[in-house]
């Protein structure tokens, strides 16, 4: 696998630790987006992968959880409650792994402007509020290319938790953080377990260089900022056609 | 967690202390609550294993002492999944190296760390070092693999049943009647000769565990000897570590096949 041009691992270094930065391995880019549920990033993503079709890109759209491999693993594991915070963040490292191996550096290596819908740092935040230590995690995760930008889309916790809950008639047990013992009710561990993710996130501001939205704002003003840094941070040209 | 957790590298905890330590497992595991053993038998396929931890159960249980035994891809949660996997051999190495960790993981948080709480002796045909092994001949990091086990529990005791591969082919063959894709390393494409294949393989893994004995400190025992020798061999070590006084052994009916 190509090396990154400063790794995930590398990142949480001060800056002048960090080794020079050689050419990237690739000629695609890579556009992530992060938060906690109900901050809106899916949306936001949308329709970013909306405009850059139209405008006729080389675009790829990939999310978190979505490799056939790991599934029936993962549907065993949850529906019999048998993850431990080790396993629960192996077995979608694993999960990564395959997505990361066999579609994002392919496309990323011919050309891509490939769109992610969470990425390591969603890795990162969630088990790391389940306990597992940072280290260990980051270096889990220390293959995968530093994006060329990262959104990282906050909002007050109880506007994310209303926004999920209004949509959702029912928490599972993992989304909840119920393995955590934060609280017998749902919606106290929800809340809870995604207080901590959040806290999580925010300390990656500044190590992980995230730009920082705010979901509280109109969706179509925060779709113009993104579609601006966007612009600023990488020669779209070169993926037109 | 918090302070307590400082002797892994864990990073602070920020905002409320609320996770629980029985919820969050194997990162603040407390090794004075394992009052049982754990013995890890390493080496290459065919270098006679299954053979000695077979005898070796019967052996302490006959001592008195309660054995739980463990392999690579036994776990309820991902082991078959990791079958049909090698069945299809489209895997990539990460994801590979990452699902056997999951499954390495999940049987020692659910299989092993209960039978040392309760006082058993557990017995591992192969532990992470294998792991470590057959990722790094694949080309990852010694150091990402070795991280990776960081939050594993080291054994008490590691013995490496060292076995020339063409001595580990004869074996292997005895034991069935074709070479499987995995065991001659297929996917590496080291040659499309399967004897070819399987000796450079092994030759690879092997080198791996001879570098992993010297920088764990495993006992290395030369498994191209007898049965009974490598046997008593293994209870002389196992005995003293244990304090057991009478290593004198002879193999029950059902075993006595094995005794060569």
């Amino acid at each position: 696998m190509g090396t990154p041009s400063t790794t995930i691992e590398q990142a949480a270094q001060p800056e002048e630790k960090r080794p020079k930065q050689p050419t990237r391995p690739y000629s695609g880019a890579l556009v992530v987006v992060e938060g906690i549920d109900g901050s809106g990033k899916s949306t936001q993503l949308h329709l970013l992968k909306r405009w850059l079709e139209v405008g006729g890109y080389r675009t790829y759209f990939t999310e978190w959880n979505s490799s056939p491999l790991v599934k029936s693993a993962t549907r065993r594991g949850k529906r019999r409650r048998l993850l431990t915070p080790v396993t629960f963040s192996l077995i979608h490292a694993a999960d990564f792994a395959d997505r990361y191996e066999r579609q994002i550096l392919p496309l990323l290596r011919s050309g891509h402007l490939v769109l992610a819908d969470r990425y390591v740092y969603t890795a990162f935040a969630r088990d790391g509020a389940r306990g597992c230590p940072v280290d260990w995690l980051r270096n889990l995760y220390q293959y995968a290319v530093v994006p060329d930008v990262t959104f990282y889309f906050r909002a007050p916790l109880e506007i994310a938790i209303r926004r999920i809950l209004s949509g959702r008639p029912r928490l599972k047990y993992y989304e909840a953080g119920m393995d955590l013992g934060l609280s017998l009710d749902p919606i106290e561990s929800f809340t809870k377990f995604q207080g901590i993710t959040l806290a999580r996130y925010d300390q990656m501001v500044q190590t992980d260089n995230f730009v920082l939205m705010d979901g509280t704002l109109p969706v179509h003003q925060l779709q113009q900022k993104m579609r601006d840094v966007v612009s600023e941070h990488i020669e779209l040209k070169r993926f037109k056609g | 967690m918090g302070a307590t957790s400082a002797s892994s590298g864990v990073q602070p905890w920020i905002g409320e202390s609320v996770v629980t330590r029985a919820s969050v497992g194997l990162p603040t595991l407390d090794r004075s609550e394992l009052s049982g053993h754990l013995i890890v038998l390493e080496g290459t396929d065919g270098s006679g294993r299954s053979t000695q931890i077979a005898l070796l159960t019967e052996w302490l249980e006959s001592q008195g002492f309660a054995v739980q035994t463990m392999g690579l891809r036994r776990s309820f949660l991902i082991a078959k999944d990791i079958d049909s996997l090698l069945a299809k051999n489209s895997v990539t190495r990460y994801t590979l190296a990452l699902m056997y960790a999951t499954d390495f993981f999940d049987q020692l948080e659910n299989r092993i760390l209960p039978a040392l709480r309760s006082g058993m002796i557990v017995l591992a045909d192969r532990y992470y070092y294998t792991l470590i092994a057959r990722a790094a001949v694949r080309g990852l990091d010694h150091q990402y693999l070795h991280r990776i086990y960081d939050l594993a529990l080291p054994p008490d005791l590691t013995f490496f049943l060292n076995v020339r591969p063409q001595i580990a082919f004869e074996r292997e063959f005895q034991k069935s009647p074709a070479i499987s894709f995995w065991e001659a390393g297929r996917d590496l494409h080291l040659s499309d000769d399967l004897y070819d294949s399987f000796i450079s393989y092994q030759t690879m893994v092997r080198k791996e565990f001879v570098n992993l004995a010297k920088r764990h400190g495993f006992a290395t025992l030369n498994g191209e000897n007898t049965v009974r020798t490598v046997n008593a061999d293994l209870r002389k070590r196992i005995a003293s570590y244990l304090g057991i006084r009478n290593i004198r052994y002879r193999p029950s009916h059902a075993l006595v096949h094995l005794w060569q």
